[in-house]
């Protein structure tokens, strides 16, 4: 009997290794493969843009790291590494950002609709950076500790509205996000009619999402904060698996449910948030990406938060290209064609689901 | 009840179109509702067409909402039908004149009191003698500081209809620059004439000081304004003749980029000051620009419009213009946005305060 018992744990154990192990190649694969195709990306849509570069010199000068010019001449040069680079590594960090806050959210909240601009966190960032902008102006870096402070308190705002004493339903949330959104919507309104007329132009526009105001202070910022905030998410990534089948259950099996909550609500709030002070609300980049990463890789979430982490940068990098060369000179902002891109797809997604 | 998110607009147009899409309902579902809504249509000229793509409410259970909007729409075509006051005390002494929006336009010969829902065309009611019959404007006429004694009507963008209607104006001038045209149809249905203004260049200018003299009766000193601004004009212009033109950036913001385009009244002013926007050909008034673009087009003189209602805000150029030729060589130039962006009778200082800037030498006496 006691044998049994210990070799049919054996299996278990030897079983669960196996699987990990499945796992843990399953990832490798998918993110080197969604790395190269990131890389691709960075390297091909440096070479578009609303001045036509000489492609052969500017490949080569980006291989040489900026090193060697290539034949380029300066302003084509600063037009590569001051200008377009900057900005496609910051739609990179915006996109990885708000991806794997998106892929958090879903997880933790076990909702596949919450997002951080359905939810109004965007907009909680959004108010806080414009407070910044506002009050202290000159410092850079009180925008995105302001946005994260303010995506925070959207977030909590959220989830206590959320939780009736039913408990939370996945509508409750919805309906939750819904009247923070609205909320936080008209402070924005309040806070532009007390700016001046020029900086309401900017500020409509940066609403909508923009990466055009790349700015190099923050850059290192966003960068930083979203390889770290998905690394932190993935580290969490099997207790948010055992949060999907329930907080009862999760709690029952081990999980430290409320550690996990504030992680995630504290990590992704500082994804958000270094993600709406340097581009505004881009929209629909967390619903749509995680939900593209969940139905191609499956709803493993040590699977799907870097992956989804990986391709956000990807389709932020395709968007925002799109946004500064389909009329160029002229200027698109990002936001307009996430969320036209994100709207059919996320519909054809949920027909198809 | 899928009503229920009808009152949320919160402006007057919208407000007509959520009682609009109400009515539908209604008539669509009792008959005898509709022709009391329609009548109060007919008589308010209510543009609702393209309005229902917004709300596509169906009422297909009784609503107590929608009964009670219905009953406030049969109120309101009751009132509707009373007749208008008569209008021929009015058409008696009237003329017409065509308005920028190509609209001809019934004015009375005596205008005693109108408001001006623009700062530039402030300035022009005020520059042909008339400010004294000025009773309303928007927060963002401040010039010249008379213009302040007359009643607050709201911004440009958003200006209270009711207030408006109740300072009893016999004219509105509007510029499309505010985008207004919505307010043009409820403020006729007031017996309110509704004058639009679109200058793209300064002759546009000189045609919208023209067109107020005339509204307020002011036509000869209108035309003597006209005169010594064109005088002006021509000097500048035949002071900077023989220059070779500089090639400017307009630069209305830094981050993001927003410059002057084609529409852009500036565009001309700079052509005339002995100068080409870089800019000029770009399609729209105040596009946003592309960062690359702006470097790569090498301006030899920048232009900050900065330091006048608009606050300093636009005093320093843009990162990707940092290294420019007109950054090394100095040639930056502040300018007061007053003269720059308001299509008035200012604009020809903006004029000749660029040529001056970017022609220092044929200004030398």
């Amino acid at each position: 009997m006691s044998t049994m018992a210990a070799d049919s744990k054996e299996v278990m154990v030897a079983s669960r290794a196996r699987q990990n192990r499945v796992t843990l190649r399953k990832t490798v694969v998918s993110c080197a493969l969604l790395s190269a195709a990131l890389l691709l990306a960075v390297v091909l849509m440096s070479l578009i843009g609303s001045e036509p570069l000489p492609a052969k010199a500017s490949l080569c000068a980006l291989v040489s790291l900026g090193t060697n010019s290539c034949g380029l001449t300066r302003d084509q040069f600063d037009i590569l590494f001051q200008i377009r680079l900057p900005r496609i590594l910051l739609a990179a960090a915006v996109g990885g950002s708000l991806a794997t806050a998106g892929a958090g959210y879903q997880a933790l909240l076990r909702n596949p609709l919450a997002e951080p601009y359905l939810l109004g966190i965007s907009n909680g960032a959004a108010v806080g950076t414009m407070i910044a902008l506002v009050f202290f102006g000159a410092n850079e870096w009180t925008r995105p500790l302001l946005a994260f402070t303010g995506a925070l308190l959207a977030t909590l705002a959220v989830y206590r509205l959320a939780r009736g004493r039913a408990g939370a339903t996945p509508e409750r949330l919805i309906l939750a996000g819904v009247i923070v959104t609205t909320f936080l919507s008209s402070v924005i309104v309040f806070v532009t009619t007390l700016m001046d007329a020029t900086r309401i132009r900017s500020f409509t526009f940066w609403l909508l999402g923009d990466l055009s105001g790349t700015s190099k202070a923050l850059l290192p910022v966003a960068i930083t904060i979203a390889i770290a905030g998905t690394v932190a998410l993935t580290l969490n990534a099997r207790s948010l698996n055992l949060l999907m089948l329930g907080e009862r259950d999760a709690f029952d099996l081990g999980v430290e449910v409320g550690r996990v909550r504030v992680v995630v609500f504290v990590v992704a709030s500082l994804l958000v948030g270094s993600s709406v002070a340097a581009s505004g609300s881009v929209g629909y980049v967390g619903l749509v990406v995680p939900h593209l990463a969940r139905l191609s890789l499956g709803s493993d979430n040590r699977i799907t938060i870097p992956a989804a982490a990986l391709g956000g940068a990807l389709f932020v990098i395709v968007a925002d290209t799109l946004a500064r060369t389909i009329i160029a000179p002229r200027e698109l902002p990002v936001g307009a064609i996430t969320a036209l891109i994100g709207a059919p797809l996320f519909i054809y997604l949920l027909k198809r689901a | 009840m899928r009503n229920a998110g009808f009152s949320e607009p919160g402006d007057l147009p919208g407000r007509f179109a959520a009682f609009s899409t109400l009515a539908q309902g209604c008539s669509g579902r009792q008959r005898i509702f509709s022709s009391p809504a329609d009548a109060c249509f007919l008589c308010r000229k209510q543009e609702v067409s393209g309005t229902f793509l917004f709300f596509h409410a169906q009422t297909t259970s009784f609503s107590w909402p929608a009964l009670v909007a219905c009953l406030i729409l049969i109120f309101n075509g009751l009132a509707c039908t009373a007749p208008h006051q008569p209008l021929s005390e009015n058409l008696t002494a009237s003329h017409v004149i065509s308005d920028d929006a190509g609209r001809n336009v019934t004015l009375p010969l005596q205008v005693d009191r109108v408001i001006s829902l623009a700062p530039n065309l402030t300035e022009i009611v005020f520059a042909v003698g008339g400010g004294d019959r000025l009773v309303g404007r928007t927060s963002y006429c401040d010039y010249p500081t008379e213009a302040k004694a007359a009643a607050e009507v709201g911004d440009t963008l958003q200006p209270s209809l009711e207030r408006i209607i109740s300072l009893k104006p016999q004219v509105v001038l509007i510029s499309t620059a505010s985008q207004l045209e919505v307010f043009t149809q409820q403020l006729q249905n007031q017996n309110i004439a509704v004058f639009v203004t679109d200058p793209h260049d300064l002759d546009g200018v000189f045609r919208s000081i023209d067109q107020v003299g005339r509204i307020l009766g002011h036509g000869e000193q209108a035309n003597l304004l006209v005169q010594k601004l064109r005088q002006r004009t021509i000097a500048v212009e035949e002071a900077v003749n023989q220059k070779q033109p500089v090639r400017v950036f307009y630069q209305l913001s830094a981050e993001p980029l927003y410059t002057a385009g084609h529409d852009a009244f500036v565009t001309d002013l700079i052509r005339r000051a002995g100068a080409i926007s870089v800019t000029s050909d770009v399609p729209g008034a105040w596009p946003k620009y592309s960062n690359e673009s702006a470097l790569a087009a090498r301006p030899e003189a920048i232009i900050l419009p900065t330091g006048g209602s608009m606050g300093a805000g636009n005093s320093t150029v843009t990162e990707a213009l940092r290294r420019s030729p007109a950054v090394l060589e100095g040639r930056v130039y502040k300018i007061n946005d007053d003269h720059l962006v308001r299509p008035g009778p200012r604009a020809v200082d903006g004029l000749e305060a660029m040529a001056r800037a970017l022609h220092p030498e044929a200004f030398k006496q």
